[in-house]
C-alpha cells in the first residue's frame, strides 16, 4: 500500500481549489438558507460532509487506485443492486425517487455510480488497450456502461444518463476511436435530439422521458412570454439576481433575491445565481475560475497517470466536474435548459459532495503514483 | 496489472486531449462571457427588476368625511362592515389545528369546510368574486395560500357585529382568523336627502388613470356619483396614505422603503340644509301630490320640488326634489336592476330637479316683467291699465306687418272663464297681486294708445337676469342647467323664424319660450324680497377638518372648473367658515343695459349700464304682499290669517312635454299646467323664502301653496322650538 507512495507528488493546488471552493459552497448554503428554520441544520450538515470529504480525499488518495480496479466485480454488484432496489421499490411505492432514507440522511446512489462507472470504464479501457479501435471496441464500453445507464434512465433521471454518456464518450474520445465512428454517432445523436426536441414541442409523449422534463425542454426551446410565475419563474428569477448583482455584488446576505426568496432551490440548484448576487461579477467568475483549476489539475493528472486506468480514472472525474459545472452554469444563466445537475463542491447535497471527494481521492491517489514513470 | 513495464509514450494523441480543453476553455469563457454580459452590461435593467419584486405599494384608506345638516345632525356617515378574515401564513402548522379551526369557523359563520383541496375544487373556487358565497374555507385558504400567504382572504362578509365578536374573543385559538373592518357609506335620511346628499359609487374605468394619480385605488375607493358626494369629493375623500415597503416572495412586509405618506381623512361637511325642515318639506309636498292624485283618482302629479332658502344669506335650508331615490341601496355596489329602473323613469328620479330640470315658470315670472316696467318708467304706482278678461292681439313678426283677422287672436287671462269682465281697472301692483296676464301682456309688449311702448323682450331678458335668470346659480351641486331666457335672435337661430309681438306678450308672463329651474325662481323672489340683493344660494354651512376646526375653503362654481381650493381665485366664492356671499345687489350694481330708440329702431347698448332703482323693487313687494293682503289676492286665501306677515307670488304655466304628448293631454286652450308658489316672511324683514313646484299640479295656488303655506309655518315652529331650547341660531 505505501509502494510507490509520494505525498510530494500529492496535487495541493487541486486540493486548495476544492477546500476554496467547497468552503465558499458551505457559506453560500448559509446565506442562501437564511431565514429558512426548516432548512438550517443543512448548514452544519454540509460542513460535517465538506470536512468528512477532505479526510476521504486523504484517505482515498494513499490506497492505489488499482485495488479498486481489481475489485470492480463486487463494487458493480453493489452499486447495481442499490439502483435496482431504487427503482423497483421506490417506483411502486412513491413515483419517481432518487435516495434512500437513512437517519436524516438523504443517500442518492446514483451520485456515487457515476463514481463507479468511471472505475468500470476506466477497467475496461486499461484491458482493451492493445485491441484494435473498431467497432466491437466501442461497443464493449458502451456495454459495460449501459448497466448503470440503464438503472439510471428507469428513475427516470435525463440529465444524468447525459453525464454518464458524455463521459463514456470522452473516454472513447481520447482512447482513439475512429474519426468515422464520430460522425456516425454524432449524425445519430442530432437525429435523436432534434426529434426529441420537435416531440415535446408539438406534445407527444416520448418514453422514459417524464411530462415536466419534456416541458423544461419546451420552456427552453419557446419560452411563452406570459408564463410569469409559471415553470420559467424560477429561470427568470435567477436571471434577474445575477444581473442585479452587477460587478461588486450585493454583498454577503444582502442580496434581494436570495434573502427575500424570490430566488428558488437556492441552496442546490440555483446556488450560483445566488452566489453572483452576493459576490457579483467577482464571485461569479471566481467560481468559474476555481471549477476551471479543478478540471484543468484532473486532465494533467490523467496525462501524467502510469496506466491507461489511471487516466481514465482522472479524465472521467474531470468530465464529470465540468460537465455538471457547465450544465448548472448554463442553467442558470438560461444558456440551457433546466436540469437537476448540482454545482460541483458548491451546491448542497451530502451524497454529491461525497462522490465528488471520493473522485477527487481517486484522482489524487493516480497522481501521487505518477512518479513511477520517472526514471 | 501488469502495466508498469510498458514504456511511457504519448497515450493518447496529443490534437484528441487538445480538443478536450479547448472544449473545456471555450465552454468555461462562454459562461464566464455571458456572466459580464449580464452583471456589467444589463446590469441596470435586471436590477429594476429586483427592485420591482420586492416594491409593493401598501394604499392606506382615508377614511371619507362625514356629512352633516346645519344642526349637525348626520346625513352620510362610515358604518363599520365586518368580514371574516383567514390569513394563511398565520394559520397554525398542524393540519388536523387547522381542520378544526375551519369546523368551529364554519360553524358559527355557515361557510362550508370544503373537504380535501383538490385540484378540480381549486379550479372551481377560482371561478368566484370575493364575497360570493360557494368555494368551501379551505380552498379560499389554498388559493390565496398560493398567491399571497401574508395577506387576508375573505371567507365572509358582511357578517353581524355579534359574528364578528365572537371571532374576535377567539381569536387567541383561531391563529388566522380576523375580523376585517370595511368602511360602509351610510345615509341615516336616505331618499330625504338623497339628491342632495348623493350616493357613491365605483371608480369608472375611464378616469382610472386619473384617480390613480390622485392616490385612489380602483375597485376599492368609491368616489361620489351625485350631490355633495360628487361636487365636493375633492374635500370628502382626504387623501390616501401611501406606504412603500419591502416585501419577501410570500408577501410579508419587512420594512419601510421610503419615509410613508400619511392618511389624511376627509374633511366633514356642514350642509345648510335643516333635516328637519327638509322632512317637513318633504311630507308637505308628498301629502298635497298624494291628494290630488287620490281626488283626481289617477296619478296625476307625478313630482314635485320644494326649496327653502335663508334669502339673507343665500343658505339653503331644504331642497326636495320628490319623487327621489334610496342611497342606502348603494352602500356596497350599485344594483343593475335598481339603477335601471332609476335611469329610465322619466321623472328623471336621478337628478335633482331642483336645479337640473328646466320648466316654464309661469306667472312667477312676472317679477321680471314687473322690475323691468316699473324701472323703464313702463307704469309707475298711479298708471291705471284696464285689464278685460282677453285681449285681441295681432302677431306681427314684422313691423310693418298689418293687422288682419287671420293674425290677430285672442291672449286670454285666467281669470277669463270665471269672469270675462276681468279684472277692470287695476293699479300696477294689483297687477301683481291679481296676477293679471292681460296687464302683464300690456306692460311687456305694450298695447295701442294705452302703453305706447311695453317693455319688450330685450330689455325682458335684462331684468329677467339681473333676478337670477337664464344663468346657473353656481351652487355647489353637478348638472344644474342654465334655463331660457328667449331674445330674437335666439329664435332665428333655434327655430329659423323672427320674432313675433306674441312671442314678447307670452313671454312677459313666464310662458312660450321661457324656461328656469326651481332654484332660479326661487333666486329672483329672494332677489325682491331681500330688496336687490340677491345672496349667493349655498348649500354648504361649513367645512371641517377631522379634529373638527373649521378650514377656510373658496369655491369655483365655473362648470369647467367645479374646484375647492384653500385660497380665493377668480370667481370663486367662500363656503367655509360660513359668510353669506352677495352675487349681486341689484340696486347697486349696475347690470341693466341702457335702451335707446332712434326712431322705431331700438337697441340695448351694452357699454353703459345701469342700476335698478331701489323704489321699483319696493313697488313690485308692495305687489307680492298685496297678493296675500288685497281680498281677491292670488294667495290671500292661504296668507291673509297667517300670524307673520307673508309676501310672495303664484303660478300656473302652461306646458307640453313629451310625456303630457304621449299622454294626448296637450289641447289647444286647455294646456296641462305645473304648479308653483313662490312666498317669503316676514315681509319687512324676510327670513325664509320658498318655492313649490308641483308637476302637472294645475293651479298654482290650490296645490303649490298649501305646500309652500306649511313648510312656512314649519320653519317658524322649529325656530320657536329653537328659540324656547336655548340655540336661537339653530333654526335660522
Amino acid at each position: 500500500m505505501t509502494r510507490g507512495l509520494s505525498w510530494r507528488n500529492f496535487d495541493f493546488i487541486l486540493l486548495g481549489a476544492i477546500v476554496l471552493a467547497s468552503s465558499f459552497g458551505t457559506a453560500m448554503i448559509r446565506s442562501a438558507v437564511a431565514g429558512n428554520e426548516v432548512l438550517q441544520p443543512l448548514i452544519t450538515r454540509q460542513v460535517y460532509f465538506a470536512l468528512l470529504g477532505v479526510v476521504l480525499i486523504f484517505l482515498v488518495g494513499s490506497v492505489d487506485y488499482r485495488y479498486w480496479l481489481a475489485l470492480y466485480r463486487p463494487i458493480y454488484l453493489g452499486i447495481m443492486i442499490f439502483l435496482v432496489t431504487l427503482t423497483g421499490f421506490g417506483q411502486s411505492a412513491f413515483g419517481a425517487q432518487r435516495w434512500f432514507q437513512v437517519g436524516v440522511l438523504f443517500l442518492q446512489p446514483t451520485e456515487f455510480a457515476k463514481i463507479v462507472a468511471i472505475i468500470i470504464l476506466a477497467r475496461y479501457f486499461e484491458v482493451v488497450q492493445y485491441q484494435p479501435r473498431d467497432l466491437k471496441w466501442v461497443f464493449g464500453a458502451v456495454l459495460w456502461a449501459s448497466g448503470i445507464i440503464l438503472m439510471i434512465l428507469l428513475q427516470p433521471n435525463l440529465s444524468n444518463v447525459l453525464l454518464l454518456s458524455v463521459i463514456l464518450a470522452v473516454m472513447l474520445w481520447v482512447n482513439g476511436i475512429q474519426v468515422k465512428h464520430v460522425f456516425s454517432a454524432v449524425v445519430i445523436g442530432a437525429i435523436a435530439l432534434a426529434s426529441l426536441v420537435a416531440l415535446s414541442v408539438l406534445g407527444v409523449r416520448v418514453p422514459f422521458l417524464q411530462a415536466y422534463q419534456q416541458e423544461r425542454i419546451v420552456n427552453f426551446v419557446v419560452p411563452d412570454p406570459n408564463d410569469t410565475y409559471g415553470n420559467r419563474y424560477n429561470v427568470r428569477q435567477a436571471l434577474i439576481a445575477v444581473g442585479a448583482g452587477g460587478v461588486f455584488g450585493e454583498g454577503y446576505g444582502h442580496g434581494t433575491q436570495t434573502q427575500l426568496r424570490f430566488l428558488k432551490v437556492r441552496h442546490t440548484d440555483f446556488i450560483f445565481a445566488a452566489s453572483s448576487e452576493e459576490f457579483g461579477m467577482i464571485g461569479g467568475a471566481l467560481i468559474i475560475v476555481t471549477l476551471g483549476i479543478i478540471v484543468w489539475r484532473c486532465i494533467r493528472a490523467a496525462q501524467k497517470a502510469r496506466d491507461v486506468a489511471g487516466s481514465m480514472i482522472a479524465m472521467g472525474v474531470a468530465t464529470l466536474i465540468f460537465f455538471q459545472a457547465a450544465v448548472n452554469i448554463g442553467m442558470n444563466l438560461n444558456v440551457l435548459p433546466v436540469s437537476g445537475l448540482p454545482l460541483p463542491f458548491i451546491s448542497y447535497g451530502g451524497s454529491g459532495l461525497t462522490a465528488l471527494m471520493l473522485g477527487i481521492g481517486l484522482v489524487e491517489s493516480v497522481v501521487m503514483r505518477h512518479t513511477q514513470m520517472e526514471f | 496489472m501488469s502495466t508498469g513495464s510498458i514504456p511511457r509514450p504519448a497515450r493518447f494523441e496529443t490534437w484528441r486531449l487538445a480538443t478536450i480543453y479547448i472544449v473545456v476553455i471555450l465552454s468555461f469563457t462562454g459562461l464566464l462571457m455571458r456572466l459580464v454580459n449580464l452583471q456589467v452590461f444589463e446590469e441596470s435593467t435586471w436590477t429594476a427588476q429586483a427592485v420591482d419584486n420586492y416594491t409593493f405599494e401598501v394604499n392606506v384608506p382615508a377614511p371619507r368625511g362625514i356629512i352633516y345638516d346645519r344642526n349637525g345632525f348626520i346625513l352620510a356617515r362610515n358604518l363599520a362592515s365586518y368580514n371574516i378574515v383567514i390569513t394563511p401564513a398565520s394559520l397554525p402548522d398542524d393540519a388536523s389545528d387547522i381542520q378544526s379551526i375551519y369546523r368551529e369557523l364554519s360553524d358559527l359563520i355557515d361557510v362550508p369546510v370544503g373537504g380535501v383541496v383538490t385540484d378540480a375544487s381549486l379550479e372551481e373556487a377560482k371561478l368566484f368574486a370575493a364575497c360570493v358565497p360557494g368555494p368551501g374555507i379551505a380552498q379560499l385558504v389554498a388559493l390565496q395560500d398560493t398567491l399571497a400567504p401574508y395577506s387576508p382572504v375573505k371567507i365572509k362578509c358582511n357578517v353581524s357585529e355579534d359574528i364578528a365578536r365572537v371571532v374576535e374573543e377567539n381569536s387567541v385559538d383561531w391563529p388566522g382568523v380576523s375580523v376585517d373592518i370595511e368602511p360602509i357609506r351610510d345615509y341615516p335620511t336616505g331618499s330625504l336627502t338623497a339628491s342632495v346628499v348623493g350616493f357613491l359609487g365605483p371608480i369608472p374605468a375611464l378616469f382610472e388613470e386619473e384617480y390613480r394619480a390622485k392616490g385612489f385605488v380602483p375597485n376599492r375607493d368609491k368616489i361620489g356619483y351625485a350631490g355633495v358626494e360628487d361636487s365636493l369629493q375633492d374635500i370628502l375623500a382626504g387623501r390616501n396614505g401611501l406606504r412603500v415597503v419591502q416585501i419577501d416572495v410570500a408577501g410579508q412586509e419587512l420594512r419601510n422603503l421610503e419615509p410613508p405618506r400619511p392618511t389624511v381623512p376627509g374633511q366633514n361637511l356642514y350642509l345648510t340644509i335643516d333635516t328637519r325642515l327638509q322632512a317637513a318639506a318633504e311630507a308637505s309636498l308628498v301629502q298635497e301630490i298624494n291628494f290630488w292624485n287620490t281626488y283626481f283618482g289617477t296619478v296625476r302629479i307625478s313630482s314635485g320640488v320644494v326649496i327653502a332658502m335663508n334669502p339673507k344669506t343665500g343658505e339653503i335650508l331644504a331642497m326636495v326634489s320628490y319623487p327621489s331615490f334610496e342611497n342606502n341601496r348603494f352602500a356596497r355596489l350599485i344594483p343593475a336592476y335598481y339603477y335601471e329602473q332609476l335611469s329610465q323613469d322619466s321623472r328623471n328620479l336621478l337628478l335633482n330637479n331642483a336645479i337640473a330640470a328646466e320648466f316654464p315658470p309661469g306667472s312667477v315670472f312676472k317679477l321680471s316683467t314687473a322690475t323691468g316696467a316699473f324701472n323703464e318708467k313702463v307704469v309707475d304706482l298711479s298708471t291705471i291699465v284696464q285689464a278685460p278678461g282677453q285681449l285681441l292681439l295681432c302677431e306681427k313678426f314684422n313691423p310693418n306687418d298689418t293687422c288682419t283677422d287671420s293674425n290677430t287672436r285672442p291672449f286670454v287671462d285666467w281669470i277669463f272663464e270665471q269672469n270675462p269682465e276681468g279684472f277692470g281697472q287695476i293699479d300696477f301692483q294689483h297687477c301683481i297681486a291679481y296676477s293679471s296676464n292681460v296687464c302683464f301682456y300690456k306692460l311687456g309688449g305694450g298695447f295701442e294708445d294705452e302703453i305706447k311702448q311695453g317693455l319688450g323682450i330685450e330689455r325682458l331678458q335684462q331684468y329677467a337676469r339681473a333676478l337670477g335668470y337664464d344663468r346657473r346659480s353656481g351652487i355647489q351641486l353637478k348638472g344644474e342647467v342654465d334655463g331660457l331666457i328667449p331674445d330674437p335672435q335666439w329664435k332665428r337661430i333655434n327655430t329659423g323664424e323672427n320674432w313675433s309681438t306674441g312671442d314678447t306678450y307670452i313671454a312677459s308672463v313666464g310662458q312660450g319660450y321661457v324656461l328656469a329651474t326651481p332654484l332660479q325662481i326661487l333666486m329672483s323672489g329672494a332677489t325682491i324680497a331681500n330688496r336687490g340683493k340677491l345672496m349667493q344660494p349655498t348649500i354648504v354651512r361649513e367645512v371641517t377638518d377631522g379634529e373638527g376646526n373649521p378650514v377656510e375653503l373658496w369655491f369655483n362654481s365655473d362648470p369647467e372648473l367645479f374646484t375647492v381650493s384653500q385660497e380665493q381665485t377668480p370667481g370663486s366664492y367662500q363656503i367655509s367658515p360660513f359668510t353669506p356671499n352677495l352675487k349681486w345687489d341689484i340696486t347697486v350694481t349696475p347690470m341693466i343695459a341702457n335702451y335707446s330708440c332712434d326712431g322705431s329702431v331700438c337697441s340695448l347698448d351694452e357699454d353703459t349700464l345701469k342700476i335698478v332703482d331701489p323704489a321699483t323693487v319696493e313697488a313690485v313687494r308692495g305687489g307680492t304682499r298685496l297678493s296675500v293682503t288685497d281680498s281677491r289676492g292670488t294667495l290671500n286665501e292661504l296668507f291673509s290669517s297667517f300670524p307673520i306677515a307673508v309676501a310672495g307670488k303664484t303660478g300656473t304655466a302652461e306646458y307640453c312635454d313629451d310625456v303630457a304628448r304621449k299622454a294626448n293631454r296637450c289641447n289647444f286652450g286647455a294646456w296641462p299646467t305645473h304648479s308653483w308658489t313662490l312666498a317669503y316672511a316676514p315681509y319687512e324683514d324676510p327670513e325664509i323664502i320658498v318655492i313649490a313646484f308641483a308637476y302637472n299640479g294645475g293651479e298654482g295656488a290650490s296645490v303649490a301653496g298649501p305646500i309652500v303655506e306649511r313648510v312656512i309655518k314649519a320653519y317658524f315652529e322649529l325656530k320657536a322650538i329653537d328659540i324656547s331650547q336655548g340655540s336661537p341660531t339653530g333654526g335660522q
